[in-house]
C-alpha cells in the first residue's frame, strides 16, 4: 500500500501519523492486504435474498417515550463539560 | 482443601449447606489475586471492597434460603463489558478513565443472581488481537508458562480462570476471543449462538459477530453461567426472542449415535502435528463411545480469515468512529478546531492494532474497493454459512482444533500482524456463521502446554455441544497450571 493511500485512509479514520509512522503503517498494511487479496481468486457474488433467516437481526421495538439517563450521568465521562459537552469553537 | 479450585456447582453446594461462606470464598480469591496477579497480570481492576460487600449481601440471601445458581460465586468480567460505577477500559488509553453510567444486560443478569464481582479482566485493546499483548495496561501471561501468551482477546478472563483467581469469567468472542484463550490456558470457553446473549453494554467491536459468553473450569460450569445470562433483551435489537432452555439438560446423556463431522481443511497443513494428533485422538475416543465420525469438507475455509478481517474491520471502523474525545474517552489537550481535537484525541488514545483495523475497514468500504473487498467478504459469509448448513444436514456437531498451535512466546508474532491474523483460521467461521462453539482441553504438548479442541453446534443448540464437551471432560486427565 502506498503512502498516499495510507494518508487518505488516515484522513477518513481521523487519525494522524508522523512521517516515520506512516512508513511503518504502510508496510504493515501491505502485508495485511496481501492476505485480504486471497478472496479475489474466488468468483462469487453476495445475494441478499439468500441471507440466513435462522439468525435474529434487527428486531424493531415500539416507538414510545421512556425514561432516559439523568444529564449528570451522561456527562460524567466528558473531560470538559458545563452542563453540556464542551467543544472547540465551530463558528467564527 | 483449596476452595478456589472448586467447580461452581460444588461451591453452590457448599455455600447452601453452610460449609463455606461467601466471604470466605471471596477472601480466598482476593488473597490469591494479591499473591499471584502481580506476575500473571490478568486483572486491570480488582474491586476488592465491592467484592466483600457483594459477598455480605449474597450471604444474607443464602441464609434466607433464596440463593440463585450464581449467588455468592466470585467471577471476573472482561473489561469491555460495562459495569455501572466501575471503570471499563477496553484495555485502551482511549477509555482509561471511562466509568459506565449503566450495566451491560449480561452484568445486570449476573447482579440479579447476586454474584461477587472480583474485578475487570484484561484483554487485547478493544478485543482486537489474540494474545492480550495489545492491552494498554496489563499484558497478561499464560499460567502454564509465564513466558507465553494467554491467547486473546479474552486472555485476562481465561488466565484468571486457569490460575483459579476466580470461579469463572465472562469473555466476549468476535472471531475466537473466548475459545482461543480458553484453549491456550487449558480451560473451557463457550461462544453462544449470535443473539443468545444480549450485547447491550458490550463495547462494540464488530456488531454482527460479537457475542458474550462464559469461560469456566468445565463445560458444565459454562452451562450454569449461560443459563443465567441468556435471553431476549429489549435493548438489543439482535437478541433473539426465543425461550432459553436449560443448557445443563443434556449433560450425562449418552453420546452413542451422535454424528461428529471432521472437515478435512481444519486438519490440513498449517496445524501443528501435536495439535492435530490430540484432536484426532479425541475424535477416536468419541467413536469408541458409539459416536459416528463423518469426513467432510469446507472448501471456503482458506478464504475465511480474509472474509472475517474485512467484515470485522469494516464494522469496527464504523463502531469506533464514536470516539471523538468529547462525550467520553481520552480528550487531547491539543486541537483548536473541532476536527483537530478529534484527530488528536483518537491518535493519542488508540493503539497500533486498533489503528490498523480502522485503516483496513476504511479501505474495505471505500469507493472503488467496496465490491472487491467488503462485497466479496459478504458473499463468502453466505458461502461459509451454506457449507456449515450442508454439513449439519448429516451431522450433529463438528469437531476441530481451536487454534493451529499451543500458546506461543510473549514476544513472538507481535511485530507481524499478518501472521497474527492467520492464526485465527480455526475460529472465525463460527462467528461468520453465527454458530455456537465451545473449546475444551484435549491434551498437552511436549512442553506441557494445553491443546484445545472446538465443538461447533447447530444454531441455538448449545445444549448438545455442552453435552459432548462434558462427556469428554469427565474422562480427560486435566493437569492444572502450576502457578
Amino acid at each position: 500500500m502506498d503512502l498516499e493511500m495510507v494518508k487518505y485512509l488516515s484522513k477518513l479514520g481521523k487519525l494522524n501519523f508522523t512521517d516515520e509512522e506512516l512508513e511503518k503503517v504502510a508496510g504493515d498494511m501491505t502485508s495485511i492486504i496481501e492476505i485480504m487479496d486471497t478472496i479475489k481468486e474466488i468468483d462469487i457474488t453476495y445475494d441478499p435474498l439468500k441471507d440466513n433467516h435462522n439468525v435474529y437481526l434487527n428486531g424493531l421495538r415500539e416507538d414510545k417515550a421512556m425514561e432516559s439517563f439523568p444529564t449528570e450521568k451522561i456527562l460524567q465521562n466528558a473531560v470538559k463539560s458545563e452542563n453540556c459537552f464542551v467543544v472547540p469553537k465551530v463558528v467564527e | 482443601m483449596d476452595i478456589t479450585a472448586l467447580k461452581i456447582r460444588d461451591m453452590r453446594n457448599m455455600l447452601d449447606k453452610k460449609e463455606i461462606s461467601a466471604a470466605e470464598l471471596t477472601d480466598a480469591y482476593l488473597k490469591r489475586i494479591t499473591e499471584i496477579d502481580g506476575k500473571l497480570e490478568s486483572f486491570i481492576t480488582v474491586t476488592a471492597d465491592e467484592a466483600k460487600a457483594d459477598a455480605a449481601k449474597a450471604q444474607e440471601i443464602i441464609d434466607r434460603g433464596e440463593a440463585s445458581a450464581l449467588t455468592g460465586i466470585p467471577l471476573a468480567i472482561k473489561d469491555n463489558i460495562c459495569t455501572d460505577g466501575v471503570k471499563t477500559t477496553c484495555a485502551s488509553k482511549m477509555l482509561e478513565d471511562f466509568v459506565p453510567p449503566y450495566n451491560a444486560t449480561a452484568m445486570e443478569k449476573l447482579n440479579s443472581n447476586n454474584i461477587v464481582m472480583l474485578g475487570k479482566a484484561s484483554m487485547d485493546e478493544f478485543a482486537m488481537g489474540g494474545s492480550t499483548q495489545t492491552s494498554a495496561f496489563k499484558k497478561t501471561k499464560n499460567p502454564y508458562d509465564l513466558n507465553r501468551v494467554p491467547g486473546g482477546s479474552s486472555g485476562g478472563s481465561a488466565a484468571a480462570v486457569s490460575a483459579s483467581l476466580c470461579a469463572a469469567a465472562l469473555g466476549s468472542d468476535t472471531g475466537g476471543s473466548i475459545r482461543q484463550p480458553a484453549s491456550f490456558c487449558g480451560v473451557t470457553g463457550l461462544k453462544p449462538t449470535y443473539g443468545r446473549v444480549s450485547r447491550y453494554g458490550l463495547v462494540a467491536f464488530a456488531s454482527s459477530l460479537d457475542q458474550i459468553g462464559p469461560i469456566a473450569k468445565d463445560a458444565h460450569d459454562c452451562a450454569i453461567i449461560l443459563n443465567e445470562i441468556s435471553g431476549y433483551d429489549y435493548h438489543d435489537g439482535t437478541s433473539a426472542k426465543r425461550d432459553v432452555p436449560d443448557f445443563t439438560a443434556k449433560i450425562g446423556q449418552s453420546i452413542a449415535g451422535m454424528k461428529i463431522a471432521l472437515p478435512k481443511e481444519f486438519y490440513a497443513d498449517g496445524i501443528d502435528d501435536e495439535v492435530r494428533n490430540a484432536v484426532t485422538e479425541a475424535a477416536k475416543w468419541y467413536e469408541k463411545q458409539g459416536a459416528v465420525l463423518v469426513d467432510c469438507s469446507m472448501p471456503s475455509l482458506k478464504y475465511a480469515v480474509a472474509a472475517y478481517y474485512l467484515i470485522a474491520s469494516a464494522e469496527a471502523s464504523s463502531n469506533l468512529s464514536r470516539y471523538d474525545g468529547i462525550k467520553y474517552g481520552h480528550r487531547s489537550e491539543f486541537g483548536d478546531s473541532y476536527n483537530d481535537l478529534i484527530c488528536n484525541s483518537r491518535s493519542e488514545g488508540f493503539g497500533d492494532e486498533v489503528k490498523r483495523r480502522i485503516l483496513l475497514g476504511n479501505y474495505a468500504l471505500s469507493s472503488g474497493y467496496y465490491d472487491a473487498y467488503y462485497g466479496k467478504a459478504m458473499a463468502l459469509k453466505q458461502k461459509i454459512r451454506e457449507e456449515y448448513a450442508s454439513i449439519f444436514e448429516n451431522c450433529d456437531i463438528i469437531l476441530t482444533p481451536t487454534a493451529p498451535t499451543v500458546a506461543y512466546g510473549v514476544n513472538e508474532n507481535i511485530s507481524d500482524p499478518a501472521k497474527m491474523y492467520q492464526a485465527d483460521i480455526c475460529t472465525v467461521t463460527v462467528n461468520i456463521a453465527s454458530l455456537p462453539g465451545i473449546s475444551t482441553p484435549c491434551g498437552y504438548d511436549k512442553n506441557g502446554m494445553p491443546i484445545g479442541m472446538s465443538i461447533i453446534g447447530k444454531h441455538w443448540d448449545e445444549a448438545t455441544i455442552i453435552q459432548a464437551a462434558d462427556a469428554y471432560e469427565k474422562q480427560f486427565e486435566y493437569v492444572p497450571a502450576k502457578i
